[in-house]
């Protein structure tokens, strides 16, 4: 009788030798067991750094380790948007009770107030937004102010606003030349304004009429200019301070950081890019991507040639920003860039912008380094105040004026839209746009209500309600009354301009003390944060709070990685599946092919135990060697990925979920550890049948059998 | 079958609808637009309470002002205090926004909704129906417990209003507007408006009476939960200031 020991090594010695002797079933079997092991160990490598990278560009940028919002909510919270729109949050009406009451959890590093939102920047067309600058320095000289400075910028504003009105001229007579009769006659009142405000004798006399002449040029004349456009800003209300210090991907690629405790907002670098950027620059850059990193052609690409058409046919944002004398410098840098004799700016502008392969560079560095800084590249500079408006809690639109400290970018993360598109505005400014309505403001609207002594008529019974009486409606005579304008104006004016905020400095207290919707925690061990969880959990009822994981948090975005791992997982497990079924075949039909051998070791002593046995030792034989060299190839798959540079991100979202450019997947242990235990699982099972078969072969079949 | 033929027997024997010939329905629509002017200033203090989905209700006071001379109007909203300052300057055909948070004027267009509410500018400013519109009779219907003439209001070529086509009931025994109905160029139903009374006051300077809904019922058709209720509480005739309708008087009030 053999030992274990002995059994074990004859039991491999037979399997060897059987496994040789069948070199192409199990070169049939060992491939698939190779492949599928690969793609296990490679497909969960790529998975496990999706999650590290979705996990770090979230609590690195806005989510921190959980979040906490009022469990009374009607949405669930959603830190990169809900489905078309802000999910709608119950708000946390004291946070700096819910700080004070989360921070008592030893595992709590940080409580992070926020409030996501988005407004509308307030914009006009570039005649619109070269009058408000001149009526502004109007109020000051209405005022009495005759400062050199304000002059100066007053002279500049005229003549720059000349200027605009003269091009506004020459595209107008340039577009009469195609328009009909009837158009010609309809815009005749329009076209006598305009040809009024390109006269001399309209400057001439600007001085002795400011304001009336103001009015003119806004009622009359700037609409017909091009529309201007409006652009949203989305952006997360929260102590700056406090941010930046927990969120160690955001930092200010220009500017500064809001001065700790004031008023200010930091904006995307990205959302500036795409919406704040002169849009024959942003093409430009586009078209420099294009052509740099995604090695297109402008010969050869429908897309890059529409942007060149674009860039060529819209030179009007350019014109329109320069002054006479800036004007002058661009016609002189423009020709000498590019060698042309041409004396016309628009036509050298159409020049500089009609892009080809061969020229493309040139005109790239030309624009940037001698067009450009004529230019007011961003529709908004650092410096600049804002006005921003949203529709509040209350109802009312609120407007509010913000100055910009700089912008922002998130480290890693810098062409992503996901975050980028994110700008950050102090919790104050973000209050007064929020307009949760305080015990004063309801009383208020209480009185008001009262007054009014409105008529609730619901809809579906108007008509019935209001027109059931019958006998005509004439109209009830009385005396018009003597409206006491005095009473009625006492609440305008003496009301400050947001601007008059700017320098005031709130204490910690200050910004604690009011409404949030959300609070991001930051934990001091991020591995307990399922216990953190459960804690927070049990303090959170008191506080009327909902604690969600960062991933949770993140809605959308989240469940799509959720997604993308259960795709993964879903085609790995099919691929098992089908590998059952072949290497179970596989396996029958070799187990069929030796009925004779196994009767004659069955004839010579061979217990079925031993038949069973050697049979699932050649299969555990074949999946170990074959899945360790899965594992192995899978691992190389790995290295080769990231000695390649990684999955280059194709879109934005691939960028937010990669956490970067690239996704460099690294080899998890655990992925091996888990591939191997089921390779082997799988190889078992399905040399378990066959091992069944076997064992119910007799000797005396055997030997009767020709197989 | 007995009930059927004294149904149309009845429909046979029943006067038919009394169509309104062109100049008819338009001479109604002249009227009607002709009892609100006043050749003059008038100055209204209304009530806006506004209805909103997911918000809580508003209500803000509101004081404006028209000037029957170059189609001047001022919307100057006076409480609650949170809103007060802010006001919408109509000058010819520019509507302006202004909000003294920011001491920015705002170029809004006629389809502006006055403080985020479902009134519009037209609600508030002498109606000049046929001037912007074409008039044309479709029905003459029940409302209710009225008789209403229902005519089909298209926009004229080139002018520019809230919305391309109107449908209005006139009472057929006043000639007051009763409801009407906003529709987009699509044919869409955006909002209806109900005008259950109307008031009138004397004016010296028109020498005759000046008209103007005591309440108005507006009903957002898109969000459907929305809507906003007008009611004027007083109205004033008496001569304004005469730089009231620039952006300097209103600054200056605002300051």
């Amino acid at each position: 009788m053999a030992s274990p020991v002995g059994k074990i090594r004859i039991l491999l010695g037979i399997a060897g030798r059987n496994l040789f002797a069948s070199r192409a079933r199990t070169a049939i079997i060992g491939a698939i067991l190779l492949l599928g092991t690969a793609l296990v160990v490679a497909g969960s490598s790529l998975v496990e750094s999706v999650d590290r990278g979705m996990r770090s560009s979230i609590q690195g940028s806005l989510g921190g380790h959980l979040q906490v919002y009022s469990a009374a909510s009607k949405d669930e919270l959603a830190l990169y948007g809900g489905m078309g729109r802000e999910p709608l949050l119950e708000p946390i009406v004291d946070f700096a009770r819910v700080k004070e009451a989360l921070s008592r959890v030893p595992n709590v590093k940080r409580v992070v107030p926020m409030g996501i939102d988005q407004a509308l920047v307030a914009g006009g067309n570039q005649l619109d937004i070269g009058l408000e600058k001149l009526r502004a320095d109007v109020r000051f000289l209405e005022g009495g102010d005759r400062s050199a400075e304000l002059l100066r910028r007053y002279e500049a504003h005229k003549s720059h606003l000349r200027r605009m009105i003269s091009l506004l001229w020459d595209e107008l007579q340039a577009s009469r030349a195609l328009a009909d009769d009837q158009l010609i006659r309809d815009r005749k009142q329009a076209n006598e304004d305009l040809a009024r405000a390109s006269s001399p004798a309209f400057w001439d006399g600007f001085e002795k009429d400011r304001l009336g002449s103001l009015e003119f040029l806004e009622n009359r004349v700037a609409p017909q200019a091009m529309e201007g456009t409006t652009t949203f800003v989305r952006y997360v209300g929260t102590d700056i301070d406090a941010f930046m210090e927990a969120f160690d991907r955001a930092y200010v690629v220009e500017g500064e950081r809001v001065p700790k405790g004031q008023r200010g907002i930091l904006l995307g670098k990205w959302y500036a890019e795409e919406y704040l950027k002169l849009k024959s620059a942003r093409r430009l850059d586009k078209l420099k991507d294009a052509r740099d990193y995604q090695r297109r052609t402008i010969a050869a690409d429908a897309e890059l040639q529409r942007w060149v058409k674009e860039n060529q046919s819209q030179l009007n944002e350019i014109q329109m920003q320069l002054d006479p004398l800036q004007a002058e410098e661009a016609v002189a840098r423009l020709q000498k860039g590019l060698g042309s004799s041409e004396k016309e700016l628009g036509k050298l502008l159409s020049e500089l912008l009609r892009t080809s392969d061969a020229d493309f560079d040139h005109k790239y560095r030309l624009y940037y380094e001698q067009l450009a800084p004529l230019l007011q590249l961003y529709s908004i500079r650092v410096g600049d105040t804002i006005t921003i408006k949203a529709a509040s809690r209350s109802g009312f639109i609120n407007s509010v004026n913000v100055k910009v400290y700089g912008f922002v970018h998130f480290r890693g993360l810098e062409k992503s839209r996901l975050a980028g598109v994110m700008s950050l505005l102090d919790l104050m400014t973000w209050r007064d746009l929020y307009g949760y309505l305080s015990r004063e403001q309801s009383e208020e609207m209480t009185a008001l209500r009262a007054a009014a002594g409105t008529r609730q008529v619901s809809r579906e019974n108007a008509e019935a309600e209001l027109f059931g009486g019958g006998g005509g409606v004439e109209a009830v005579s009385q005396k018009a009354a003597r409206i006491d304008e005095a009473a009625v104006l006492a609440d305008i004016g003496g009301r400050k301009k947001s601007d008059d905020l700017f320098d005031r400095v709130y204490t910690q207290e200050e910004r604690d003390r009011g409404v949030a919707l959300n609070a991001a925690i930051l934990l001091r061990d991020p591995s307990r944060l399922r216990q953190t969880q459960a804690e927070l959990e049990k303090a959170a009822p008191g506080l009327g709070l909902k604690v969600v994981d960062w991933q949770k948090a993140s809605g959308l975005v989240g469940q799509s990685v959720s997604l993308f791992r259960m795709v993964l997982y879903t085609a790995v497990l099919i691929i098992f599946a089908v590998a059952l079924v072949i290497i179970n075949n596989a396996m029958v039909m070799a187990t069929l092919q030796r009925v004779r051998e196994i009767g004659t070791m069955r004839a010579i002593g061979a217990q079925r135990r031993f038949v069973t046995a050697m049979l699932l030792v050649e299969t555990a034989a074949v999946s170990l060697l074959f899945g360790a060299g899965g594992a192995g190839l899978g691992a190389f798959a790995v290295w080769l990925i990231r000695a390649l540079g990684g999955i280059p991100a194709g879109n934005d979202q691939l960028y937010f979920f990669f956490s970067g450019p690239a996704l460099l997947p690294t080899l998890g242990t655990t992925s091996v550890a888990i591939s191997m235990a089921l390779v082997l699982v799988v190889s078992l099972i399905s040399g378990f049948y066959p091992a069944l078969i076997a064992m119910k072969v007799s000797p005396v079949e055997a030997m009767a059998s020709d197989d | 079958m007995k009930k059927t033929a004294l149904a149309l027997l009845l429909a046979l024997a029943a006067p038919p609808a009394l169509a309104l010939s062109q100049k008819e329905a338009f001479d109604l629509v002249e009227r009607f637009d002709e009892r609100q002017r006043n050749s003059g200033d008038f100055t209204g203090l209304c009530y806006l309470e506004q209805k909103e989905k997911d918000k809580s209700d508003v209500v803000r006071e509101l004081v404006y002002y028209r000037r029957s001379e170059g189609q001047r109007l001022l919307m100057l909203f006076t409480k609650p205090k949170a809103e007060a300052g802010k006001g919408y300057l109509r000058i010819e055909k520019n509507l302006w926004l202004y909000d003294p948070a920011t001491g920015k004027w705002e170029r809004r267009t006629e389809r502006e909704r006055i403080g985020g509410s479902d009134s519009r500018r037209g609600d508030f400013d002498e109606p000049r129906l046929t001037e912007e519109f074409d008039v044309k009779w479709e029905a003459d219907e029940k409302l209710g417990a009225y008789g209403a003439h229902k005519l089909l209001l298209t926009a004229k070529e080139g002018v520019d209003v809230a919305y391309p086509t109107a449908r209005i009931w006139y009472d057929s025994a006043t000639g007051n507007m009763l409801k009407r109905q906003d529709l987009a160029l699509s044919g869409r139903l955006m909002r209806t408006a109900l005008y259950p009374r109307w008031k009138k006051v004397y004016s010296e300077s028109k020498k005759g009476e000046v008209w103007y809904p005591e309440q108005i019922h507006i009903y957002d058709e898109i969000e459907k939960a929305n809507s906003t209720t007008v009611v004027i509480k007083q109205v004033d005739l008496r001569p304004l200031t005469a730089n009231m309708f620039t952006k300097a008087w209103l600054e200056a009030k605002s300051r």
